[in-house]
């Protein structure tokens, strides 16, 4: 069992929440090209170690927060701040 | 053409116990002496306000996200950051909620019927929890009015534990030995509420769970 640690909730059986992804810094709609929301919205790094992405509390408080995975581990580090603002690599 | 005021409220249960009538009104008395039983509250009105930090309303409310007080006859339940469920008799909330004040970004919705309530009580409460959801409900984790929300039986649930309050009055133990036993306000939404009353009383069925 994966126990992410919800910044509202504690830790919670990962079942509880929904996994959104890598958490990437959002392009300027005003400057950004057809290329630079291509890689936003579909393209990912998959990368074997730690990598920010975003979960939702879906069973729990029902927020989005960021944290930091290792994906060879599942090992979770940095406690997400709620209310953090999303956005930006590790 | 019908006055809509001066026609009574009506409040149809989604939930039919083998143990109830219509409107889970109960018509039997097997449960009536059990140590363990589930009860239809859906009844119960229930009002979700909504507020952000810093309002005169989350200062009124004063309830944080995982707690629940009692106040004026309502329970006041920290739900989610800056939600709250009032939960109550119709008179009670009523004058409650009229008092919240509604300066900023504050909001008021009425639940009572989009939201089924139950309430399972008895010393084994807990362990038949702990059977349909992945939390812990040991009194160190979740005691006497803790608020949790979280999947019960594949539901999404808010869960209320008030072992002291019943229908606008606080219990008092008879007895200084006397062991008020454990008790859980579930809610979930009204189309679940048929299959999870069910699913906990096959949870329950071991325990001697019985619908009240």
């Amino acid at each position: 069992m994966l126990l992410v640690p919800c910044p509202h909730c504690g830790p919670r059986n990962a079942s509880d929440l929904s996994y959104k992804g890598e958490s990437h810094a959002r392009p300027d709609p005003n400057s950004a090209t057809a290329e630079e929301w291509r890689s936003y919205l579909y393209m990912e790094d998959n990368p074997a170690g730690w990598l920010r992405e975003t979960w939702y509390c879906r069973s729990g408080c029902r927020r989005f927060f960021v944290l930091e995975r290792d994906t060879a581990t599942n090992e979770f580090r940095n406690p997400p701040v709620p209310g953090a603002k999303l956005g930006g690599k590790a | 053409m019908v006055d809509p005021n001066s026609v009574n409220p009506v409040f149809e249960s989604p939930i039919t116990s083998t143990n109830s009538g219509s409107a889970g009104t109960s018509i039997g008395t097997s449960a009536d002496q059990a140590a363990l039983t589930l009860a239809d509250e859906s009844s119960l009105t229930k009002t979700l306000i909504r507020a952000e930090p810093r309002t005169k309303a989350e200062r009124q409310l004063d309830v944080v996200f995982g707690a629940s007080r009692l106040v004026d006859g309502v329970v006041i339940s920290g739900q989610r950051p800056s939600e709250w469920l009032v939960i109550g008799e119709a008179n009670d909330v009523s004058t409650f909620v009229d008092r919240i004040d509604r300066e900023g970004h504050v909001s008021l919705v009425d639940h009572t019927h989009s939201r089924a309530m139950m309430r399972l009580t008895g010393l084994d409460a807990s362990r038949v929890l702990e059977k349909v959801c992945s939390l812990d409900w040991s009194s160190e984790m979740t005691p006497n009015g803790a608020v949790v929300s979280a999947s019960v039986a594949k539901v999404g649930c808010d869960i209320v534990r008030n072992d002291t309050f019943r229908h606008g009055s606080a219990l008092a133990s008879s007895a200084p030995t006397e062991v008020i036993p454990p008790s859980y306000w579930i809610a979930c939404d009204r189309s679940f509420a048929q299959y999870l009353f069910d699913a906990i009383l096959d949870a329950g069925q071991e325990f001697g769970l019985l619908p009240a």
